[in-house]
């Protein structure tokens, strides 16, 4: 399974895409269970350079019935830093952020090896 | 301090407008982010996990209370209410939008401060010693230089495109507290025989992937000849440095391909065609000396009846005396160490709220002037003793009096992968589990000093090559491991450190520190910090003892 995700240029803020929008919660994002349809989305995000920069499919895992990020990488960026439990999307709590929080299993965010920068 | 003059001040309001209209562009889709991110980045926007981050830069990690009052002000009005101070004692507000950067730039403005060459392969902050002006053992005020030095550097058109990033430091005194030797290029003065002032050039030093103490290629350049020498020892890079390959494209590469000697013969040569006429004239380096004339000390005896008083009722503040403050040179004065290493707080980084409770001290007991280490400590230089136990009370008070200086819990951590977006592992919770690990004060101050570094990827931003005991975040097979070093150090005795061994995961690394502790409470003898006992045993009772406890 995978989802898309990108930084909205306007703020920075992490967003997901669902059906031709970006959205901010990991909850809401659109799920591929295909790789069709995670490079159909992909190729449709990366033509709004406008609107969000550094898009990428990542791999996800199942946590407490529910799916999550599946590097810690997207699942920090998913939920907000770990050090500052209230900034971020984490603030908001509840159960779909609760099984981010409890997600094990970790791995290179593998959309992203294109975009890996040097400082 | 320094003071901008009128063309200083129009051309930072110049360019934050100039930004102003770059960022409406690229909102406007009028340019792209290849074409527009290079802008930002010139201005110290990065694009980090959660948000865009600012780098704001402190030269030579020098405020007054105006400044970092502003500062606490942006953070709370663009970012959550806080600010995390680096290693190259800079300040990074992390929650920065790309659309309220402009605004930020244009706050900054108003008071001598903004962002730029905090960012991209051009000269960046000069690195310098806190305690200057007010520590009895400088020889010459490393200020003055390291003005020169940013006013020459500053928007320098021949070296504005190096091969790669270029950092300085600078230091007058014997005790080195701007890790000279792990720069690009360290200044140390030095006074020779008959009294001229000059310095020794350290070249290709530095951290990262490949860690290098930086060789000294003159023993003595006289002052008046720094720029010329800067000229031509940036030019042999410019021309040589390794264009081809980022990873070889620092200084230190090119240095140590040469060879030292090799180096500075090319240095000569280079130096010998650019001559006098690139060196800064008498009059201005006395300009700029000028602002940093001494300040009016009043005249005080070395024995405070009220700071010994107060040490003598107050057992908190005693132990924060013994920890955080350190001897000036006038009578009756002391400097004044702020630790940011609350335990369990995130290393480097203050609140607003604290910052301002800095500046109103710094304003108050303090001449107006606050310093930022390279080890995410802040510093009030000149206090008086009769004020100290006031300043410790207030710092209390906004959670700041953490007497920790030097010692175990007073970690340096990079942001790591809590926010950055270069990270391989997450640097913030293993800081705090050790601080809380050590959180017994007593305990922290029989161990003595002992310097943690922790970096959450190879570049090395949080120093883990020159700690006492360095901590390096890699990922190994996508899970956070923990490679230690030991024996490191980035001051007068610099050296890198020495792996301990295979990395460790996450949950051990606490329990590998107490266990390197115990080692070093056993092996050391009399009056031995952690690392003249390590540089005596060498690594293997501290590796036997880490590793015996994984079988």
């Amino acid at each position: 399974m995978k989802a898309l995700t990108a930084n909205r240029l306007d703020d920075g803020e992490v967003v997901f895409w669902n059906k031709g929008a970006w959205v901010e919660r990991f909850a809401d994002a659109e799920l591929f269970a295909d790789a069709a349809g995670g490079e159909a989305a992909e190729g449709q995000g990366k033509s709004q350079p406008n609107t969000v920069i550094d898009v990428y499919l990542i791999d996800l895992i199942e946590s407490e019935g529910l799916w999550a990020p599946l590097s810690y990488r997207e699942r920090i960026r998913a939920l907000g830093p770990p050090n500052h439990r209230g900034h971020g999307k984490q603030a908001e709590g509840g159960a779909a952020i609760e099984a981010l929080m409890h997600a094990t299993g970790a791995s290179r965010s593998t959309g992203r090896v294109n975009l890996i920068k040097r400082k | 301090m320094y003071q901008y003059d009128t063309i200083d001040r129009e051309f930072l309001a110049d360019r934050a407008a100039e930004f102003k209209e770059q960022v409406e562009r690229r909102l406007a889709g009028e340019i792209t982010e290849d074409q527009f991110k290079a802008l930002r980045l010139r201005n110290g926007l990065y694009l980090q996990l959660h948000a865009y981050m600012l780098r704001v830069a402190i030269p030579y990690g020098s405020l007054n209370a105006t400044q970092l009052r502003k500062l606490a002000d942006i953070g709370r009005k663009y970012d959550k209410g806080y600010g995390h101070f680096t290693t190259r004692t800079n300040l990074q507000f992390h929650w920065i939008k790309l659309r309220e950067a402009p605004s930020i730039l244009e706050e900054l403005a108003t008071v001598d401060l903004h962002a730029i060459q905090t960012s991209g392969n051009c000269i960046r902050n000069v690195t310098s010693d806190p305690y200057a002006g007010a520590t009895a053992e400088e020889i010459d005020d490393p200020r003055v230089w390291s003005e020169a030095i940013r006013q020459w550097s500053m928007l320098h058109p021949e070296f504005s495109h190096l091969p790669r990033k270029f950092k300085f430091a600078v230091t007058a005194a014997p005790k080195d507290r701007t890790a000279a030797r792990v720069h690009d290029i360290g200044l140390v003065v030095r006074r020779a025989r008959d009294g001229t002032m000059g310095f020794e050039v350290i070249v290709g030093g530095g951290m990262g992937r490949t860690p290098y103490v930086g060789p000294t290629i003159k023993e003595f350049l006289p002052a008046n000849r720094l720029f010329s020498y800067l000229d031509a020892t940036l030019r042999v890079y410019n021309r040589h440095g390794r264009r081809d390959n980022s990873y070889k494209a620092r200084i230190k590469i090119l240095v140590a391909a040469l060879g030292r000697e090799e180096f500075a013969r090319q240095v000569e040569e280079e130096w010998e065609k650019v001559g006098p006429n690139a060196d800064m004239p008498d009059l201005e380096i006395a300009r700029i000396r000028a602002a940093f004339a001494p300040k009016t000390f009043d005249t005080l005896v070395n024995r405070s009846e009220a700071f010994e008083t107060a040490k003598a009722a107050d057992p908190a503040f005693a132990r924060f005396a013994r920890n955080n403050l350190k001897p000036h040179k006038r009578p009756g004065y002391t400097i004044v160490e702020i630790s940011l290493k609350g335990i369990g707080d995130t290393p480097g980084d203050a609140t607003s709220d604290q910052m301002d409770v800095v500046a109103d001290l710094g304003e108050r007991y303090g001449q107006n002037d606050i310093r930022i280490t390279h080890e995410q400590n802040l510093v009030l230089p000149h206090v008086k003793l009769d004020d100290a136990h006031a300043v410790f009370q207030a710092l209390a008070a906004a959670g700041l009096a953490t007497p920790n200086i030097n010692l175990i819990t007073d970690i340096i951590a990079c942001p790591g992968l809590d926010y950055c977006a270069l990270a391989n592992a997450r640097a913030i919770p293993i800081a705090q589990d050790i601080a809380h690990r050590f959180a017994d004060q007593d305990r922290a101050e029989l161990v003595g000093e002992l310097k943690i570094k922790i970096s959450g990827c190879i570049n090395a931003c949080g120093h883990h090559h020159v700690g006492h005991i360095g901590i390096l975040g890699v990922d190994k097979k996508g899970e956070e491991f923990y490679q230690l070093t030991l024996g490191g150090s980035g001051a007068e005795d610099a050296e890198v450190g020495k792996m301990l061994g295979p990395a460790l995961p996450a949950d051990r690394v606490t329990d590998a520190i107490d266990t390197i502790v115990e080692v070093y409470l056993r092996e050391r003898a009399e009056g031995e910090r952690f690392l003249d006992t390590f540089r005596r045993t060498g690594v293997a009772p501290f590796k036997e003892a880490v590793y015996a406890e994984a079988h």
